[in-house]
């Protein structure tokens, strides 16, 4: 535990990016969007704000080739070959609920029956410096589902902004030893507390779609997981999605992609795996178009089952949802997360 | 930092995103939280855009049917001996709405200044042209009268005819945000889409009848004497009211007269209202959208805010194209190339003269076999131009302009490619008016020429350069020439969400809703024809493109997740296919999928049935398929469809 | 946690026979070109591989050969883009093969009792390998019956194979059409009429049951009304799948993967998974 000068987090992030590929939020120049991708220690910007986007794809391109071949159908002959990213990736300033998601996919792609390999590679030589949000986002609610506003554990590095200087806390080997090269100077118990503080007054701050729903998103947890949910809530949410899949593809812990062979101008063909969406309806339609899951309504239960049942949970050891709030702002409807969770909490009352 | 702005150019709707670029591949995509239209929000297609971006299907270098792969220099040569060689009658031009504003205008300076011949258009000219005339005629702008951005201001919001969810879902939600934030949605339709489900009141009515039950409103409200008499031709406008069956109007459309006064009522007595209607190949006819303007007048919902009457281009530029004056009779921003005054203009500009005579579509050639037709220049299009097959055949020649390998690109003699349009600068009108500027973000993936830059190397093969250095050029250029673009530069566009025009030197910022200085009725053309079914044709067949196959076709082809999820019927339904409601299916005694025969009585196809609620017993709906068995049924009733959504033909439906 | 498996690139095999079955229905006789593999392959009974047609994409199919001493094949229809690919391929061709993956049949729990197999039309392709896994074991078994069905003669799949299995002593084949023909002259009638044919045993049974979903929906209801319990009847199901190793989730149903979870479950799960079958 250190505390550290403004420029001194600048220094990390210098040093970071002398080994790592550098990722972390800028704001784009044109129009002032925050997005969390590739930058410099110049470029970085902690006090932006949310990032539009996830890291996600960071470790889960929207568009990647994972595997190459070249069919030659004269000779009868067939060349396979993975492809792979292991390149050092350095993601600075990622917030709790980020983290949290990205924690989430580690457990999906890495802890089940099979390992995904082409995550693994993306994954396998990563540096986290985590920041914590000393201000929530109108859109936030990570309150609810316990992933914020301080990030608790994942990160090699956590930046906490006390005002005039910086708390830097370590969180794994990898940091420590990182570290080393520095002469920062210790922190003091004193400064955590500080830094207790700010976090409970962040957790004040929050706006009223995570104070309202703060109690509700474990019991709507536990409505979902048994069922109890009348028909019509369903169609009701069901009506009011145009199926665009913007709720999977921003959302820090979806994973479902798809998979095609492409052949290129050269005569290979790569196999391209693209993010996918369980809200489209051709996600589930088999060949020949028998579909299970044909009514929109039922493709909806499916993302919020995902996301707010305990079965499903499971496989992330925590809710499928970390509070980021992006879905609300991306979608066409009015079915974001928190949204549902209203919907929901209304029938309970009723 | 590899997130960079523009514009989405599946569909005329123009929402701003951001693509993720690296080299000159794109790697994914991201909405804009900021952009004025779309709010952060995208659609399916545009979810998915850098499919199509990436897609390993181009055109990589230029062709020449007998001597294979060529410098462009070589193509060139070969299209400009070609061309010359041919009066300016028997050579036309297919423009694509889908191509910028500066291509198309260098296009069309192309055809009428170095080749002379007015014969240039785009294909998808019905739907879009029949509104864009009516609104000229009735105010004087060629464009939607009102703004995307306004939707939430209205009071009542109608959605007359248009699966506007799936065509253009950013619309549709904020249709569905108004509804939700208290507008009175209406949509009226014979098919219950999910905006009608979204709608607080859906008016579901027969196929084909539109337009009486526009007319029913206006004459509902005109008897009311809710309406505003003072715009100019009230009295003939009246007098056509008088024809409108009122009293058989259910026997007539299945529409209630409660219904019809309610909408009468609500309309008259909001403060501000908007409707919105499909538009291109499969829009409405011109005396239907007469009757949707001719109803907003009456309401006296015209050039106020939170007011218009809106045609929606489902094609990205497509508004553009007849502003750019990809039609054989007009010049840009809807000037007519029969103003002697605007023709002298462009001549002054150009130093050169121009035909005077108005020329013909490229549809109308095609399907007319003793036209003059003889050499044909299609840019970037897709295989609906494919029902031509034959025809196309037999010209001496054909060229291709595009980007994407193509079906039609078969049929060419000479093929050129051209950029994509991330790798060029350019300007895209979208469907309210806004020129958005997409800035180039990589470098072209192949030795290829922008498109503007490659028509302006075959004027310079012709002994007349345009001196095009960059797009903005052409820009300055339309704007010196175009009333309503007067204001437009690319410096002017460059960091901004675009502007509507009209946007002049004094009006820089451009308009949001068209304020005319006059307002008039326009007259219907055509007296009701109404179909009739008979015993022997006793389905009423509906002929439209709308929900499975349009002009993005060919790009949507290209890619994995919007070809999937909108091309799904094509796929399951590879040969076409003939909806019917369930209740039918039982009469005739076919399941989902088996063949049929459809017979009405000019002629007949075969097409498998596909099942569907959708479906009203007693109609059956065949989508605009270019499968050659549909093609030939469906030019032969050409006329009927060319009405687009409404068209209708009675038929008889056999079990095969 | 058990030992985590890698998925690996496809295996690459030549495709040794192509066998005509039915109108758009194919056998491939397959070897893998890794001798080691090839004739080792190890996969049990109801698992499946995904195949890949270089050029056009991979999908998932079930295995109809018996684990032990039968000729490696895949049985595929031509549905959609990839399959149509595989069809038009050669001896010779080469196709790549991951797998297997899924559960497979749980012989081991049901050694000892009367197996009833209910097929319709395709719906046998994914049953083949149980079948000829029983025969081969048949004295682990009580009652061994199958009944099957399809919608014309000319559609009975494996029809080589049901001559022999009409021949096996003890095994009670029965089979009917919908529609039968001027040469049929067997049974005639949708597959639940021969039930009321045909003496089922009920204790100590266990049904495989996989075909169309309407077809399925009608036998489960005939063999509940019998009295054979919802754990005791087996299905195979199929869904959508791009991975097969449970990261993609087409193939999600509720709680469950079918790739990892499935595809082999009893009745009593597929009830509680609350989607259309």
């Amino acid at each position: 535990m250190y505390l550290i000068t403004k420029n001194d987090v600048k220094k990390i992030a210098k040093a970071l990016e002398e080994k790592y590929t550098l990722y972390g939020p800028y704001l784009d120049a044109d129009f002032g969007q925050c997005f969390f991708d590739k930058v410099t220690s110049d470029t970085v910007n902690l006090n932006a704000p949310i990032p539009a986007n996830p890291p996600k794809h960071v470790v889960f391109p929207h568009l990647e080739t994972i595997m190459q071949y070249k069919y030659d159908k004269n000779a009868r002959k067939a060349d396979i070959a993975m492809v792979f990213d292991d390149t050092p990736k350095a993601l600075f300033g990622l917030r709790s609920c980020d983290l949290t998601g990205l924690q989430c996919i580690d457990r999906f792609f890495l802890g089940q029956e099979f390992v995904d390999e082409v995550y693994r590679h993306h994954r396998s030589r990563m540096f986290i410096v985590a920041n914590t949000c000393v201000v929530p986002f109108k859109q936030c609610f990570c309150v609810c589902t316990d992933s914020g506003p301080a990030a608790q554990e994942g990160y090699d590095l956590n930046l906490t902004d006390l005002g005039d200087s910086y708390l830097l806390e370590v969180g794994s080997p990898k940091g420590k030893a990182f570290i080393e090269s520095f002469t920062f100077a210790p922190a003091t118990q004193e400064h955590l507390k500080q830094k207790q503080k700010i976090v409970e007054k962040s957790i004040t701050m929050f706006d009223d779609i995570a104070t309202e729903s703060k109690a509700w998103v474990s019991r709507v947890m536990n409505r979902v997981t048994t069922g109890f949910i009348k028909e019509e809530i369903w169609e009701y949410i069901g009506n009011q999605c145009i199926e665009c899949g913007a709720c999977s593809y921003v959302c820090p812990t979806c994973t479902c992609f798809n998979i095609n062979d492409a052949n290129t101008m050269s005569g290979d063909t790569v196999r391209l795996r693209t993010w996918d969406s369980c809200s489209y309806e051709g996600y589930s339609r088999m060949a020949g178009g028998h579909n299970p899951r044909k009514p929109i309504e039922d493709r909806r239960n499916k993302r919020f089952f995902c996301k707010l049942s305990y079965s499903q949970s499971k496989k992330y050891l925590r809710p499928g949802c970390v509070g980021c709030g992006r879905c609300a702002w991306v979608c066409p409807g009015d079915i974001g997360l928190p949204n549902v969770v209203t919907y929901i909490r209304r029938e309970i009352h009723e | 930092m590899s997130y960079m702005p523009g514009v989405c150019t599946f569909c005329g709707t123009g929402c701003g995103h951001y693509l993720k670029v690296s080299g000159t591949s794109v790697q994914g995509v991201f909405p804009s939280r900021v952009h004025p239209v779309s709010k952060g929000r995208l659609c399916v297609r545009g979810w998915n855009i850098h499919e199509l971006l990436g897609t390993h299907e181009r055109i990589t270098r230029p062709y020449v049917r007998d001597s294979g792969e060529v410098t462009y220099r070589d193509a060139i040569a070969t299209l400009v001996s070609a061309l010359s060689s041919y009066k300016p009658e028997e050579i036309a031009f297919l423009a694509s709405p889908r191509s910028s504003n500066e291509d198309n205008y260098a296009l069309m300076k192309l055809a009428r200044l170095v080749f002379k011949t007015n014969n240039i258009s785009i294909q998808a000219e019905s739907g879009h042209r029949n509104s864009l005339d009516v609104l000229y005629k009735g105010t004087g702008f060629a464009g939607m009268l009102g703004s995307l951005e306004d939707i939430r201001k209205a009071e009542v919001l109608i959605v007359a005819g248009m699966d506007i969810t799936t065509q253009n879902p950013i619309i549709g939600s904020e249709l569905h945000y108004a509804a939700r934030s208290g507008s009175l949605l209406i949509t009226i339709d014979s098919r219950m889409t999910k905006i009608a489900k979204l709608s607080k009141k859906f008016i579901n009515i027969k196929p084909g009848t539109m337009r009486q039950v526009f007319d029913a409103i206006a004459y509902y409200m005109d008897t009311q004497q809710w309406g505003n008499t003072k715009s100019a031709h009230y009295e003939e406008y009246k007098k056509y009211l008088a024809t409108v069956p009122f009293d058989a109007i259910e026997k007539e459309t299945g529409v209630l007269q409660s219904e019809i006064a309610f909408v009468a009522e609500r309309l008259a007595k909001a403060k501000s209202a908007a409707v919105f209607f499909t538009s291109g190949i499969s829009g409405l006819s011109h005396d239907t959208v007469a009757s949707i303007f001719n109803l907003f007048v009456l309401a006296d919902k015209i050039g106020k805010e939170g007011c218009g009457v809106n045609p929606i281009a489902g094609i990205n530029n497509l508004q553009g194209s007849f502003d750019m004056g990809c039609a054989p009779d007009l010049l840009t921003g809807f000037q007519s190339i029969d103003d002697a005054v605007v023709r002298k203009k462009f001549e002054k500009k150009w130093k050169d003269q121009l035909p005077a005579s108005k020329g013909k579509t490229v549809e109308e050639l095609l399907s007319n076999n003793s036209s003059p037709l003889k050499a044909l220049v299609i840019v970037d299009h897709d295989d609906g131009i494919v029902r031509f097959s034959e025809r196309l055949k037999s010209l001496p020649f054909v060229a291709y302009i595009g980007s994407f390998t193509n079906k039609v690109a078969v049929y060419a003699h000479v093929v050129l490619p051209v950029t994509t349009y991330i790798e060029t600068d350019g300007t895209f009108t979208n469907a309210e008016r806004r020129v958005q500027l997409s800035s180039q973000k990589c470098n072209p993936a192949f030795d290829v020429l922008p498109m503007w830059k490659l028509i302006d190397a075959i004027a310079e093969a012709m002994g007349k350069p345009f001196n095009y250095e960059h797009a903005s050029d052409v820009m300055d250029e339309i704007a010196s020439l175009t009333p309503a673009y007067e204001g437009i530069s690319h410096k002017l566009l460059s960091k901004k969400h675009g502007v509507q025009w009209p946007c002049t030197k004094d009006n820089p910022g451009g308009t949001k809703y068209c304020v005319p200085h006059n307002v008039a009725f326009v007259l219907p053309q055509k007296p009701y024809a109404a179909v009739q079914v008979t015993q022997e044709y006793p389905y009423l067949l509906m002929v439209g493109k709308a929900q499975h196959y349009w002009h993005q076709n060919n790009i949507m082809h290209k890619t994995f997740i919007p070809l999937r999820e909108y091309n799904a019927t094509l796929l399951l339904y590879p040969d076409g296919y003939v909806a019917i409601a369930p209740e039918d299916a039982k009469k005739i005694g076919v399941r989902d999928r088996w063949p049929v025969k459809v017979v009405a009585q000019k002629a007949e196809m075969k097409a498998m049935v596909m099942i569907s609620d959708d479906v009203a017993p007693g109609t059956a709906y065949v989508p605009y398929f270019i499968r050659e068995g549909i093609a030939s049924f469906l030019l032969a009733y050409s006329d009927i469809v060319s009405q687009g959504e409404e068209a209708t033909i009675p038929v008889r439906i056999e079990k095969v | 946690m058990s030992e985590q498996k890698i998925v690996t690139v496809p295996e690459i095999a030549t495709i040794e026979e192509i066998k005509d079955e039915i109108v758009d229905v194919k056998t491939f006789y397959l070897r893998f070109d890794n001798k080691e593999i090839d004739g080792n392959f190890k996969f049990k009974s109801g698992q499946f591989i995904m195949c890949t047609v270089f050029g056009a994409g991979e999908f998932a199919v079930s295995l109809p050969p018996s684990p032990e001493n039968d000729r490696f094949h895949i049985t595929v229809r031509r549905i959609g883009k990839v399959t149509n690919a595989l069809h038009d391929l050669e001896v010779g061709d080469k196709v790549g093969i991951r797998g297997p993956f899924g559960n497979g049949f749980p012989f081991e729990e049901i050694k000892g009792k009367n197996v009833i197999y209910v097929a319709g039309g395709i719906g046998l392709i994914p049953l083949r390998s149980s079948i000829v896994h029983v025969l081969q074991h048949r004295q682990d078994f009580g009652r061994i019956l199958l009944m099957y069905g399809s919608r014309s003669p000319q559609d009975l799949m494996y029809q080589y194979m049901l001559e022999e299995w009409q021949k096996i002593e003890g095994f009670e084949t029965f089979i009917t059409v919908d529609n039968g023909t001027p040469e049929w002259k067997g049974n005639v009638g949708i597959i639940t009429t021969l039930f009321d044919k045909v003496e089922i045993p009920v204790d100590n049974t266990v049904a495989f049951v996989c075909g169309p979903p309407v077809m399925f929906n009608a036998v489960i209801k005939e063999l509940m009304q019998r009295g054979i319990k919802d754990d005791m009847i087996i299905s195979t199901l199929e869904r959508h799948m791009k991975c097969g190793v449970g990261k993609c989730q087409h193939c999600a149903i509720g709680r469950t993967l079918v790739c990892t979870d499935g595809p082999v479950y009893t009745y009593r799960q597929i009830k509680t998974l609350g989607e259309q079958i």
